[in-house]
């Protein structure tokens, strides 16, 4: 019989609400962050300079299990000038280390690389999310191996190769890593050594900006790969590195025999300001829609039918507030433009500049 | 309506509004790890005195030690109902990207459900701020404030009506919430047809509430129960009483002025700021008191900039003081017993019919 209590709620509704392990969890995190039960801390137990743009983390996590599978990535979140942000780093470490690693490399203009290279500190803790990604190995190994990476695209195929010697595979593998200069190569040493313990590995360093004595130069071609891996076309091939190599290796590899891995799958320079159409995806309403990109999204989205709640229409009541999973947007009260992981907007102050994901 | 205010040209006007928004983007520049600390503190300072407050009237034995833990309870639920919920709410918090402090999925302690409170406050009244006959809270269905509302024989009881829901002041806030999602909500984004069934979401609020604390804590203390029942009705009591005062004393003070749709046609930002500063009063008094309010001691500063993180005020206020006098614009402000006792003088004086009105105020 529906009465109160349970006319509205079940039982499961209230422990949502009342929530004791968030209270409980809230005391705990007040004696020490590490102590948290609800969210996965890391404490930075060491930090090392592998080149002059690329610094691994090494991480203490607060929980006694942390899975992932080699070539993976986690969200990390930082909290830079009071605000949450988060981005997805590769994990170079393999599961059965003790301590997790992730390396960072320094981009431009880019918030978090360089508030981790400048900010953060020993002792200091990050949060972590669930280990994500298709860039992990089959459940049958076959019998041979390609890598191609280039610049920090090492991070996850160097958790991989590690985790092949670990698990004495017998089979052929071959890397093939791409790298601006000498003083950029991420790992070296370390894949140096790796080869050695690892008869299966053959690692070919080839730089692309610069002669040095003992490498190879040049850039992806058919013609490098059929010299330094005529078999490729039986190997299963891993890639992960920038646009412009994806570009070459995708041309000349078949989709069947490649998996790969985009660091910045919202590239900018790939869809224009002035290009006519964005893909904006409603994530909770399970529908994408096409955009112009020339309003803001509240209108814009209504052009199409779309009405999500809305209010004063000018930027100050938040009704229209939603949760923008992805993409960039540019705010059109400041001028300035969003970072393209997930926030908060306005959709009556929020122009799309490429294609988003909406919790809407 | 009579205005303490110099009446401005257009021109003045947009300059006036011009100010206000440097004003704005210098402040929101500002706006970080200082403001992310200040909450996590006041959301730290809001459990502990709820825990404090439960467990202190759950083991208490005497009296002194029962009204303590009613009072840090209370303490307790006045922090969530104001600097946090409230503030929260307005999305004053959002870029924090916490979801502890998110508007779109924070819920408060009282039995006024967030989702119909957001639409008729950051919407509605913040939108249509004073503007008789559009912006519902203006005394709220019920009290008659100024003489642009009609008298109504009823009207003769509403200071009576008011003292009881001074008591009861969440049933309030959370009952207008349905009759003006029903009354306003824009056609294309309704999702419900009928009055009741607006009413079932606030319905269903006031179900998690009072199981909360009526039935759930009072039954952890067996046959304590009624002494545990006790304490948190008081607790609610406290905080009503609290918020009541506060609230009342941000519009229906006796220079807060009023507007008619007509007053708002074609209204510009600049137009809009002027009316936020018009239908609003101020608070003056301690730091610890800002916060207990919510800051809503600074309702002229929240009606110009809702979206600040309203600890923030504190420090506009000086600035906008001083540009409300270069423009001989009123900045309307008092101690909370002069600014409460003129809100009680209007609800007095606007109980009778316009003539004995208008010379009760002006007495």
């Amino acid at each position: 019989m529906k009465t109160f209590p349970f006319k509205y709620h079940k039982t499961s509704d209230y422990l949502d609400y009342f929530n004791p392990k968030d209270w409980f969890n809230f005391l705990l995190e007040e004696l020490n962050p590490v102590y948290s039960i609800s969210k996965t801390r890391a404490k930075i137990i060491s930090i090392h300079l592998e080149t002059k743009e690329t610094k691994t983390l090494v991480l203490r996590v607060n929980k006694k299990v942390f899975r992932f599978q080699p070539g993976q990535y986690i969200p990390v979140t930082v909290e830079i000038n009071g605000k949450r942000v988060t981005r997805y780093y590769s994990i170079s470490s393999m599961p059965s280390e003790k301590n997790l690693r992730i390396t960072v490399k320094r981009q431009k203009q880019g918030l978090v690389s360089n508030f981790v290279h400048e900010n953060l500190q020993l002792g200091d803790f990050v949060e972590l999310g669930e280990a994500q990604g298709s860039f992990v190995l089959p459940k049958t190994l076959p019998g041979k191996f390609l890598f191609v990476a280039g610049g920090s695209g090492i991070t996850p195929v160097y958790s991989i190769l590690k985790t092949l010697q670990n698990q004495n595979y017998i089979g052929s593998v071959k890397l093939l890593y791409f790298s601006r200069t000498k003083e950029e190569i991420i790992f070296y040493s370390e894949l140096n050594s790796l080869s050695k313990k690892f008869p299966s590995l053959a690692v070919e360093f080839i730089l692309t900006d610069e002669d040095s004595m003992g490498f190879k130069t040049g850039f992806f071609s058919r013609e490098m790969l059929l010299e330094l891996v005529p078999d490729f076309s039986d190997r299963l091939t891993y890639l992960c590195g920038p646009g412009s190599l994806q570009e070459s290796v995708k041309s000349i590899i078949p989709k069947e025999k490649l998996i790969s891995e985009n660091f910045q799958p919202f590239l900018k320079n790939s869809i224009k300001k002035d290009s006519k159409q964005v893909e904006v995806t409603l994530t909770k309403s399970h529908r994408t829609i096409l955009l112009n990109g020339e309003k803001n999204l509240l209108e814009e989205l209504e052009d199409n039918g779309v009405f999500p709640q809305s209010g004063c229409r000018m930027g100050i009541c938040h009704t229209c507030a939603c949760t923008k999973k992805s993409g960039v947007v540019t705010n059109l009260q400041e001028g300035s433009e969003s970072e393209s992981g997930e926030e908060t907007i306005q959709l009556c102050l929020s122009r799309a500049e490429e294609n988003l994901e909406l919790d809407i | 309506m009579n205005t303490k205010s110099k009446p401005l040209t257009k021109e003045e006007i947009e300059n006036f509004g011009k100010e206000l928004e440097i004003i704005r983007t210098e402040v929101l520049a500002k706006v970080g790890q200082e403001d992310a600390d200040h909450i996590r503190k006041v959301q730290a300072t809001y459990r502990y005195n709820e825990i404090m407050g439960r467990l202190l009237i759950h083991f208490s034995m005497d009296p002194i030690t029962f009204a303590l833990g009613t009072s840090m309870l209370g303490i307790s639920k006045i922090i969530n109902n104001m600097e946090i919920g409230h503030n929260v709410m307005h999305g004053q918090y959002d870029w924090m990207n916490d979801p502890d402090f998110n508007s779109n999925t924070f819920e408060w302690d009282i039995v006024s459900d967030s989702s119909q409170w957001k639409f008729y406050h950051n919407y509605m009244h913040h939108t249509y701020t004073n503007v008789v006959g559009k912006d519902h809270d203006y005394g709220y269905h019920f009290t008659r404030l100024s003489e642009e509302q009609d008298w109504k024989p009823v009207h003769l009881f509403q200071s009576i009506a008011n003292f009881f829901l001074a008591f009861n002041f969440e049933w309030g806030v959370g009952g207008h919430g349905y009759k003006v999602e029903y009354l306003e909500k824009p056609k294309k984004q309704r999702t419900k047809k009928t009055l009741q069934e607006y009413k079932e979401v606030y319905n269903k609020k006031i179900e998690l509430q009072l199981f909360k604390d009526y039935i759930v804590f009072p039954l952890l203390g067996g046959f304590m129960a009624p002494k545990i029942m006790l304490g948190n009705l008081l607790a609610n009591t406290m905080r009503n009483l609290w918020t009541y005062s506060i609230i009342f004393c941000g519009h229906f003070t006796e220079n807060a002025e009023t507007f008619t749709p007509k007053d708002i046609e074609n209204e510009t930002k600049a137009e809009w700021y002027l009316r936020q500063l018009k239908g609003s009063s101020n608070l003056e008094g301690s730091k610890l008191f800002y916060l207990m309010s919510g800051h809503l001691s600074h309702q002229i500063e929240h009606h110009m900039f809702p979206d600040i993180p309203a600890a923030r005020y504190e420090e506009i206020a000086p600035r906008l003081k001083a540009l409300c006098e270069e423009y001989g614009q009123h900045y309307n402000t008092g101690s909370f017993v002069k600014q409460f006792a003129s809100v009680w003088k209007r609800i007095f004086a606007f109980s009778l019919p316009d003539p004995y009105a208008e010379k009760l105020m002006a007495a």
